[in-house]
C-alpha cells in the first residue's frame, strides 16, 4: 500500500499530526514580521500564523494544487522549488513541514504526495536542499522551525544544519507508535 | 500576487531583482502578469494571483 493510502489523501497534503505540532510551537514563538512557510500544503500552518500572530505570512509550494488552495485560505502564494525564488535577508521566519519519510527507490511513485511525503531514501533529501540555502533568506536574527522525524534521523538533520553555518536546537516533540516527531529551532550559528 | 511581495522574491536562477509587467489586476493585488529577470531575462508567469517562480525545466514536469 502506498504511503498516501495509508494516509487517506488526495492530491494535496491534509494537516496531520505533524503540522499541528509544527503550528503549536511556532505559533508560541512567531509575534510578527514575516513569515515564509514552505511547502504550504493545505495552508493550515500559514493560516493559523496569519489569524493567530501580527506577522505577514507567504506560503511556497511545488504542487500547483497546494498553491491554489492555500491561495484560497488567503495566504499570499508562490509556486517554487523551496526557497529559490527568495531575496537574501528576507525573512523573519521560515517554516517548513518537509516530506521526510524514508522511501526506497522502487517504491517511489510519480504523483504530487511523492513530494508531499518522501525524502527519498535516507528522509533527508528535501531536506539537504533546503538547509543548505534557507540560511540566505533568513535575516541575521531569523529563525527557522523545522518539523522532522526519527525515522528521517535528526541528528543526521542537526549536523545538515551545522554544516550549512547554523545551529539547531530541539524545541517541541511528541511521540508516536513508530516514530517521534520533532520541531528544530535552526538560527544562523553567530546569533 | 500583491505587488509588495516584489521586494522579497528574485530570480530562482541567478537571484537577480525582477521586474513586474501587469496584464490584469483588480484593487487588492496582481491576477495575470509575467516576472522577468533584470539579469537573464527569463519570464515567469503569473496566473491566478500565483506567481509561478520554478525554474524552466521544473516548470512543465512538475507534478500536475
Amino acid at each position: 500500500m502506498k504511503l498516501a493510502d495509508e494516509r487517506g489523501m488526495t492530491t494535496v497534503y491534509e494537516p496531520a499530526e505533524d503540522s499541528r505540532l509544527l503550528a503549536d510551537a511556532v505559533l508560541d514563538r512567531i509575534d510578527g514580521g514575516r513569515v515564509l512557510e514552505v511547502g504550504v500544503g493545505s495552508g493550515y500552518v500559514a493560516a493559523r500564523v496569519d489569524s493567530e500572530t501580527h506577522a505577514d505570512v507567504v506560503g511556497c509550494d511545488i504542487n500547483p494544487a497546494a498553491c491554489a488552495r492555500a491561495k484560497g485560505e488567503g495566504i499570499e502564494i508562490v509556486r517554487s522549488n523551496l526557497t529559490d525564488p527568495f531575496a537574501a535577508d528576507s525573512f523573519d521566519a521560515v517554516v517548513f513541514n518537509p516530506p521526510y519519510l524514508p522511501t526506497p527507490p522502487d517504491e517511489e511513485w510519480d504523483d504530487p504526495l511523492e513530494y508531499a511525503l518522501s525524502g527519498g531514501e535516507d528522509g533527508r533529501r528535501v531536506v539537504r536542499p533546503f538547509l543548505a540555502d534557507v540560511g540566505r533568506i533568513l535575516r541575521p536574527t531569523g529563525r527557522c522551525y523545522l518539523l522532522v522525524s526519527t525515522l528521517t534521523d535528526i541528528e543526521a538533520v542537526v549536523e545538515l544544519a551545522e554544516t550549512a553555518g547554523l545551529a539547531a536546537e530541539q524545541i517541541a516533540e511528541e511521540s508516536f507508535p513508530f516514530e517521534r516527531l520533532v520541531v528544530l529551532k535552526i538560527t544562523q550559528k553567530n546569533t | 500576487m500583491k505587488e509588495t511581495l516584489l521586494d522579497i522574491l528574485c530570480c530562482p536562477l541567478d537571484k537577480a531583482e525582477l521586474e513586474l509587467e501587469v496584464i490584469r489586476e483588480d484593487d487588492e493585488e496582481i491576477l495575470e502578469g509575467r516576472l522577468i529577470c533584470t539579469e537573464c531575462g527569463e519570464e515567469y508567469p503569473i496566473e491566478d494571483g500565483i506567481p509561478n517562480l520554478l525554474p524552466p525545466d521544473m516548470r512543465d514536469e512538475a507534478t500536475a
